[in-house]
């Protein structure tokens, strides 16, 4: 905090206790701060505006006590697995086919690069023109979504596994199905994962959004249908229980990934 | 790569040369761009896919009818039209009866022309709002999420207690909030922008703040050693330093701006593009659906183009070869 | 050293170059009109500037890179020219091959590097397993069996990539530049534990190095590289007899004038 410090001290923090007090305090004054600017904005701007904090919360655990707030977080939650599987099977499969076959990815990788500008939310209409009003309009969105960060980044993975490690590998004896699955695997799981934590909040988004669409259960419902009938509690819950979701999720999928690529070095490198 | 130099070495000099880690490049084949298989047979390897592509349209088309797949001349000749009929009128408004009563005028007036329908010259008006939401949404929220992290630069403490936040807003389903901004701002363009702007916040933010954490500690203290003031340090080092980071930023937003726009006009609008999507679909005219989805996908391009072609101008002092520097997407 | 009716590996008028890069400047060649041969449990050194083509050499001998030009036999048999997929790297572990860089897979642990061969030759047992712990001991790298590549010094992963290959015990051993990142005193200990290991297996190693001193304490013979297009300028007898003193080999009277001869060609 004195003077004598550049930006330096952004990436290694001294280990001074009472920064770190200074911090904690500051999160949960912040966060108090938060609640009330809340609480006072539902005042002044009303409950057809925004719900009372106090009221959301009552209105969350009374839908959680009566199972109908847990059956909407259900429907959402399953239309993003299925869609995730669906896109995400798509994504890893189809680079492993595409690296046999190097002249007909040549030919077809700048249309698919290509396609992913296109804004995948504006296909829901078509979708449900084509498919029905049921779960497939919605899956396919979902899946799209997902497809694409992993179809990159596997795609990119797979180009970039280190030949000398393959040339290694060859030369103290391991087959081909051994370098696949101990080389190329390992070497594509950081990329894999970075996709998924891009891919997976964002399958439950996109669930949330294409029920916003169409359907009339899971979460994107909830919050559509209170706005339609003026329920701002309910948007206001729906929307607590959505970000949570999708937080809770981000956090697990952090977890995960530290875990699963504990060998790498963590930071040293990605700091310039 | 590190690169440690034994410090010991009974070895006469000139067998190390300096320039081993280069060296080491050059005999790494996987390092190197693809080699250049016959870029002519790739090239038309391409044009046969791209004919290929068009074919399945057209095929499709046929096959199923218009109802479910808008023919490839269906859609052009709408959007033509569409887009002709936007020109007329604003022909027509800037020169006045000279040009709606002169005989090309009058001649070329959509309505004359059989130009019927829905589309009928709403293209560029829809286009425009859209881009209108899209753009000012993005200037809303990438100018304070560039300039916060410079602000937050000496204040280590302050950064620290807004991470967690920061951290939470930016995973949370911005897109998903789409209702409530509804809900506040109305239907109009208010929400839309509203929408954008806190999608695109979040995004430049970190990337900012990247920027601004990457920055070579010793350019610092080379300019506060030679006697700089902070704010030259800021304006001369930091932020040319950072510019790169907070391209990336823009560029992972900036599709994020427009389907922001275009999802929020999809739950509810009565203007921009998806608002004529909505309407396609509700009059069952599938035609129409393409036609907007293809001026979607057009303003995508435009964007992603934008900010490629304002980066290329801002960072002529790169080496070309480090433009590719990306944080990931 | 009698030589048998045929060597081991011979390498006749071998040529190599790479593709011009993006079809600009026409192809160079690396090496061409190179030959010698190596003679079974023959210990050689080859020595040669940097970018000369040595480490070209070596992937062409373990057959994962391709010649373009000439030919390269092991045990009578000819390394495919000119087509990749032909190849069979490691010629199936006959040829051991400790790479310049130590390629270490980043993901395993140290001793999960070193049994990685075990592993997928299917040999890892109780014996093999126990045979790979006591290299790790005698390289100095006891204690660090469970660390990350990315957590050891160079020199460390450098002595990880090295008993990576010994512990397969394959014929015939490769060597690029293995000493290189270490220390004096590191390097000196390695080198008096591979010559004890070559005097009880008999094996053939074909050892390249920047370090002059090193090449003539080690081998039976030196191969001198020239500068690109690679061929050999040079081959000396090390006369030295066995077993050879390395910390004192430099008193040895012949040293002094093997050295001088050398480094006039290594020019
Ligand atoms: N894959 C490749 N493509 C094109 N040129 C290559 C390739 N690999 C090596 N070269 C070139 O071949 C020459 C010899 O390289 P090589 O790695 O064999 O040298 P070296 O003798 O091992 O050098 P050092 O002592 O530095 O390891 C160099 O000029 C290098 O640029
Ligand atoms: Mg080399």
């Amino acid at each position: 905090m004195s003077t004598t410090q550049s930006a330096l001290d952004l990436a290694e923090p001294t280990p001074v206790r009472w920064r770190q007090y200074a911090v904690t305090v500051g999160r949960i004054l912040l966060a108090l701060l938060l609640l009330a600017g809340w609480k006072v904005g539902a005042d002044v701007a009303g409950p057809l505006y925004a719900a009372d904090p106090v009221k959301v919360a009552r209105r969350i655990i009374e839908d959680t006590a009566s199972g109908t707030l847990l059956r909407h977080i259900y429907v959402t939650l399953r239309l993003a697995t299925i869609g995730f599987a669906i896109g995400c099977g798509f994504g890893v499969v189809l680079p492993f086919l595409l690296r046999r076959l190097p002249r007909l990815t040549a030919a077809v990788e700048p249309y698919i690069m290509a396609s992913v500008g296109v804004p995948k939310y504006a296909l829901v209409p078509l979708f449900i023109l084509w498919f029905g009003i049921d779960d497939a309009p919605k899956l396919w969105l979902v899946g799209l979504l997902v497809f694409y960060p992993v179809f990159i980044a596997v795609f990119a993975g797979i180009r970039n596994v280190d030949r000398r490690l393959i040339n290694m590998a060859r030369v103290v004896g391991a087959s081909e199905a051994a370098i696949s699955r101990e080389v190329v695997w390992n070497s594509l799981l950081p990329f894999f994962f970075a996709s998924l934590r891009i891919a997976l909040p964002r399958a439950i988004s996109a669930a949330i959004i294409a029920e916003f669409l169409v359907g009339n259960e899971g979460l994107g419902f909830l919050i559509e249908n209170s706005r339609q009938n003026f329920d701002t509690t309910g948007v206001f819950a729906g929307v607590v229980v959505s970000t949570a979701v999708v937080l809770v999720i981000n956090g697990v999928l952090v977890r995960l990934d530290r875990y699963f690529n504990a060998w790498r070095p963590v930071d040293r490198d990605m700091d310039i | 790569m590190p690169d440690r130099k034994p410090v010991e070495s009974s070895d006469p000099a000139e067998l190390r040369p300096e320039a081993r880690p280069g060296a080491r490049l050059e005999a790494r084949p996987e390092l190197r761009p693809d080699l250049p298989q016959a870029p002519r047979r790739a090239r038309f390897d391409r044009a046969l896919v791209f004919v290929a592509l068009v074919a399945i349209w057209i095929g499709l088309a046929t096959v199923l009818g218009t109802y479910w797949v808008g023919s490839p001349w269906g859609v052009a000749l709408r959007l033509g039209s569409g887009v002709w009929g936007d020109l007329w009128q604003a022909l027509a408004f800037v020169l006045g009866p000279t040009w709606s009563d002169s005989a090309v005028g009058g001649m070329t007036r959509p309505v004359n022309l059989g130009l019927q329908g829905q589309l009928q010259g709403q293209i560029l008006v829809h286009a425009s709002y859209t881009l209108f939401e899209a753009v000012a949404g993005f200037l809303l929220g990438a100018i304070p999420a560039a300039t916060l992290p410079f602000l937050l630069r000496r204040l280590p403490i302050a950064t620290a207690v807004i991470d967690p936040f920061m951290v939470g807003g930016y995973g949370a389903p911005k897109l998903a909030l789409a209702p409530l901004f509804i809900l506040w701002f109305g239907i109009g363009i208010a929400s839309k922008i509203a929408l954008v702007a806190i999608t695109v916040f979040f995004i430049v933010y970190f990337s900012a703040l990247a920027g601004v954490r990457a920055l070579d500690a010793r350019l610092v203290q080379m300019a506060q050693v030679a006697g700089a003031s902070e704010r030259s340090v800021a304006r001369h080092i930091v932020f040319p330093g950072a510019v790169p980071y907070i391209f990336t930023g823009l560029r992972i937003a900036m599709p994020y701006s427009i389907g922001g726009a275009v999802i929020a006009e999809l739950i509810s609008a009565n203007r921009g593009l998806g608002y004529l999507i909505q309407l396609g679909a509700m009059n069952f005219d599938t035609t129409g659906v393409f036609v907007a989805l293809v001026a979607t996908t057009c303003i995508v391009f435009l964007g992603n183009w934008s900010v490629d072609t304002l980066e290329r101008w801002l960072l002529r002092w790169r080496p070309p070869a480090d433009t590719k520097a990306e944080v990931g997407s | 050293m009698t030589a048998a009716a045929e060597p081991l590996l011979e390498v006749r008028d071998l040529g190599k170059r790479f593709a011009g890069r993006a079809g600009r400047d026409a192809p160079a060649w690396v090496i061409q009109g190179l030959s010698f041969s190596v003679n079974e449990g023959e210990f050689l050194t080859i020595i040669g500037p940097s970018g000369s083509g040595k480490t070209t050499l070596l992937n062409m001998i373990a057959q994962i890179d391709v010649a373009s030009s000439g030919m390269v036999r092991f045990q009578s048999q000819p390394a495919p020219i000119g087509d990749p997929k032909a190849l069979n790297p490691g010629l199936t572990c006959k040829i051991g091959y400790v790479t310049q860089e130590d390629n270490l897979l980043p993901w395993r642990t140290t001793l999960q590097n070193v049994l990685f061969p075990l592993k997928v030759q299917g040999r890892l047992n109780d014996e093999t397993r126990a045979h790979a712990e006591t290299l790790i001991k005698a390289v100095g790298l006891a204690g660090f069996e469970k660390h990350y590549p990315h957590e050891l010094s160079g020199g460390m992963r450098k002595r990880a990539s090295l008993i990576r290959t010994l512990v397969y015990d394959p014929p015939v051993i490769l060597m690029d530049e293995p000493f290189g990142p270490l220390d004096a005193q590191t390097r000196v200990q390695l080198q008096e534990d591979l010559l004890r290991l070559w005097n009880l297996g008999r094996k053939t190693i074909i050892f390249v190095t920047h370090d002059i001193g090193e090449a003539i304490a080690l081998g039976d013979r030196t191969l001198v590289l020239s500068r690109a297009p690679a061929r050999v300028a040079g081959e000396h007898v090390i006369t030295i007899p066995r077993p050879r003193d390395i910390r004192g080999i430099m008193g040895h009277p012949d040293f002094g004038t093997l050295y001088q001869s050398i480094r006039a060609q290594v020019q």
